[in-house]
């Protein structure tokens, strides 16, 4: 039984970015480096208007406008200093600082960074996404002349993204080859209805949306509590925080290491690329199809994301290292499912770069990867936590220090054990000396506020009594 | 006994430390410049007691004020506190404490009264008995495995671990082979030494630091 | 961690009831089991009358309270840590807790940061015995050793093919156990 919740959110109050994907193919990315605090007021003031809420489309516009804050972005605009010491530490820290805790080393240093994220000059991002090209090249062209005009920012880098066009058609696949986008969470207010399996788990078995705080400010969380919000309460209601991580994807070191070991894999190359990921390349969950895609499920949205571990915690069916089992375990952990309600993210990801098919040459060197962002009101205890403890580290699924096979900080050790039975076509097999098939370029943290927050930023008139 | 847990013993010491005004570094400073040196590693005197799993010295400078309505009160002297969980009794470990990490004994208990020193080992073991608490509840994870084989066990599933994957595919006359020789091997390796190596840290993990 | 809290000693009989009711109840220490990121964790009670005395000349404790002292040793950052006994264990806490002087309870979670926070205290020296192994890490160690016991036996005097199948199982066995050791993320 799906339940929805009848709380009403006020949407015209609250970004559209934070509430839905907008699932439109283009996208550009507007990297800002705000000017004068009066300029950039004014700028904001006069992009206001456009800022896409999440108010519900008759019809879907050309292009939409979303707007997100770093630390050092409010700093230039002069909030107030009670206001910015209120924000979360790790936001005003920045992304960068955090790169101890979020195994940001080696490969994924800020030394390898572009240029434009290695020195923090990022004050804000502006979200162009778009159905077409040329309404996309028509929006930022507005934009860039009201920038002029105001002289409030300078544009630093503009960071294309576009989802993969198979067949002249659009599509959630990623450069890996695999159907992205299943799973993101379900949560109380949120206009769609529940998906079954996108929430959290209740003790009767079903699915139940989630507590709006997990992803808004300005509301209970999952413990019960406002999560830890700035000051005033209207800079912070109905805003959230958004990290944003480009990841470079090593296509070309993927598909030989998938050709290599998928050699010696008694269950061949696209199994062994389903146990990976812990979905098929198609999208099929390989916990509900471990032995091949079935496009039927895939197309079934009450069942696409409907499933549990609770019956194979062995990981005889779902690998209990593979990607998405490691990055929301549901009742893995036991205890109902609990300990992991309070560390979901919502994903906003799209493809850079051009994709090349498989089974043609591919260079690693070329820009290709996945814009990846995440929303939550908790970038600590959410997105942090599960970069930290079960992406780059594997204690809680029992997986010792083993790593996300896909996007492991791997520095050369690391292993993924895909379990098996006593049958030799599908026995237990290690997959070890993982490269780093993604790698991080940049990225921070940002706080995207709401339209009445916006406002006040805009004209100044923030205050935290 | 509230105490012990399957093979496993917590002892919890609590030893008042001498307050002498007259000396220019009291006790309890020195006491914390000497732990604040002492390595963790293999090399750790506790790695010597070897059936020890995991050990604490903690300094306890005074009791906590919760804020009102409780009331503030002080303690009047510093205590040093040793929680340690081991395998074996109690007796034993003491013993052994005094045997064979005798130096360190002396090094941390002098500075608390009345203490008799490591030289002679029954005045030790009735010494710490006088300071011990009873635990009032103790919980191990593990509680049915000595210190020793559990760090064999370690070494085991990681060389097994690296056997399995670099034979994988081969045929089964060959692995079976191999794997009576790598059964062989594992058997006369070295015994693995408690505390890990300190240069083991920075040789083989990906972080810069801890 | 170690943590102390003050009690009023008429309330320490009472904890001491829940400490003997949880010792002879294994449900409830299966929580903790469960849970597997502690190692060993103790509860002791430190009575006002009962800080060892060993000379005359160190002046005697005249204290109003009775005293908790609680030690763990546990994987994992601290916050995750608190979370987790704070989402799943809530009731065992209360029960240890609730006679300590101030205590908030254990949900909501961040008034019981604050709470431990207060009463924590610093440990000067510790010594672990596996130090890159999590209790998840010996546990499936031992486990992993077992199996392998039990496979030496017979491994090398098996035929070819019986060892073939022999060995498919002994991998089925310890698979979900080969995870690598190491140093665990840092605390934030």
């Amino acid at each position: 039984m799906i339940r929805t919740d009848n709380t009403k959110l006020d949407v015209s109050d609250i970004q559209g970015f934070a509430l839905k994907g907008y699932n439109f193919p283009h996208a550009r990315f507007l990297l800002l480096q705000l000017l004068h605090c009066k300029d950039a007021q004014s700028f904001l003031l006069k992009l206001l208007p456009d800022i896409t809420t999440g108010e519900r489309w008759d019809e879907k516009p050309l292009t939409t406008l979303n707007i997100a804050f770093a630390q050092q972005g409010l700093v230039k605009l002069e909030l107030p200093l009670a206001t910015l010491l209120s924000f979360p530490l790790e936001f005003q820290q920045g992304m960068k600082a955090r790169r101890e805790i979020l195994y940001d080393t080696g490969k994924n240093d800020p030394a390898n960074w572009d240029p434009v994220w290695q020195d923090e000059r990022v004050h804000v991002w502006l979200a162009v996404y778009a159905q077409g090209l040329l309404a996309l090249e028509d929006t930022c062209a507005r934009i860039l002349q009201t920038m002029d005009h105001t002289h409030g920012a300078k544009l630093l880098q503009a960071q294309d993204a576009c989802s993969i066009y198979l067949n002249n058609q659009p599509t959630s696949y990623e450069h890996f080859g695999y159907r992205d986008g299943f799973g993101n969470p379900d949560f109380k207010g949120a206009e769609r209805d529940c998906v079954p399996g996108q929430g959290k788990l209740a003790t009767d078995g079903s699915w139940e949306a989630l507590a709006t705080g997990e992803f808004l400010l300005g509301y209970a969380d999952e413990a019960g509590e406002l999560p830890v919000a700035p000051i005033p309460h209207l800079l912070a209601r109905n805003g959230t925080f958004m990290v944003y991580r480009k990841m470079h994807q090593n296509v070309a070191a993927f598909r030989n290491y998938l050709e290599d070991k998928g050699r010696s894999y008694p269950g061949g190359k696209e199994k062994l690329a389903a146990k990976f990921v812990g979905r098929w390349r198609d999208g099929t969950p390989v916990e509900l199809s471990p032995e091949r895609e079935d496009k039927s499920i895939v197309a079934d949205d009450n069942r696409n994301t409907n499933f549990i571990y609770g019956n194979d915690l062995g990981g005889l069916r779902c690998p209990i290292g593979a990607h998405i089992r490691r990055a929301n375990p549901r009742d893995a952990f036991g205890f109902n499912g609990q300990l992991i309600n309070r560390r979901r993210i919502m994903r906003r990801g799209l493809p850079y770069g051009q994709y090349v098919p498989d089974g043609q040459p591919v260079n690693d060197q070329d820009e290709r990867g996945i814009i990846f962002m995440a929303l939550n009101a908790s970038l600590f205890r959410q997105f942090e936590f599960v970069q930290q403890q079960w992406i780059e580290y594997g204690n809680d699924a029992h997986q010792g220090n083993d790593k996300d096979l896909l996007t492991g900080n791997h520095a050369g050790k690391s292993r993924f054990v895909v379990q098996g039975t006593a049958d030799a076509k599908n026995p237990a097999f290690i997959c070890a000396q993982l490269p780093n098939f993604v790698e991080l370029r940049g990225g921070d943290y940002f706080f995207m506020p709401s339209l009445t927050a916006l406002q006040m930023i805009a004209s100044g008139t923030v205050d935290p009594r | 006994m509230a105490n012990e847990s399957g093979q496993v013993y917590g002892l919890t010491i609590l030893s008042p430390i001498v307050e002498d005004q007259r000396l220019d570094i009291d006790h309890t400073t020195q006491l914390r410049w000497y732990l604040s040196t002492l390595p963790r590693d293999n090399t750790s005197p506790f790695a010597k007691v070897s059936s020890t799993y995991l050990a604490r010295l903690v300094v306890l400078d005074d009791v906590v004020f919760v804020g009102k309505p409780a009331c503030e009160e002080h303690l009047k002297s510093r205590y040093l506190i040793f929680e340690t969980n081991f395998d074996g009794d109690l007796d034993t470990y003491l013993r052994r404490m005094a045997s064979e990490a005798g130096e360190f004994v002396d090094a941390v208990w002098k500075h608390c009264v009345g203490y008799p020193g490591a030289g002679n080992s029954d005045a030790f073991v009735a010494y710490m008995k006088k300071c011990q608490l009873q635990t009032t509840f103790f919980f191990a994870d593990v509680n049915d495995r000595t210190v020793k084989d559990t760090l064999r066990a370690l070494q085991t599933q990681s060389a097994l671990t690296h056997f399995i994957e670099r034979n994988q595919g081969k045929p089964p006359a060959e692995i079976q082979k191999l794997f009576g020789v790598f059964l062989e091997r594992l058997k006369s390796a070295p015994a693995p030494l408690p505390g890990g190596r300190a240069d083991e840290k920075s040789a083989t993990e990906d972080r810069p630091h801890d | 961690m170690n943590a102390i809290t003050p009690m009023k000693p008429w309330k320490t009989p009472l904890l001491r009831l829940f400490f003997f009711v949880l010792g002879a109840i294994k449900p409830l220490q299966a929580d903790l089991k469960n849970l597997s990121f502690i190692h060993f964790a103790r509860w002791v009670i430190v009575g006002r009358n009962r800080f060892p005395r060993l000379s005359d000349k160190q002046p005697r404790e005249e204290l109003r309270y009775d005293y908790l002292i609680f030690f763990s040793n546990f994987n994992g950052t601290w916050n995750q840590y608190i979370d987790a006994f704070s989402a799943v264990l809530s009731r065992g806490l209360n029960l240890i807790w609730r006679w300590s002087e101030k205590f908030p309870g254990s949900t909501p979670v961040t008034p019981f940061k604050g709470y431990i926070g207060r009463v924590q205290f610093d440990t000067d020296y510790y010594y672990n015995c596996y130090p890159k192994a999590a209790t998840n890490d010996v546990k499936a160690a031992l486990r992993v050793q077992d199996a392998l016991n039990d496979f030496a036996k017979t491994s090398q005097s098996l035929s070819p093919v019986e060892f073939e199948n022999a060995y498919l199982e002994f991998l089925a066995r310890v698979q979900p156990d080969l995870g690598s050791t190491g140093i665990a993320p840092v605390g934030t």
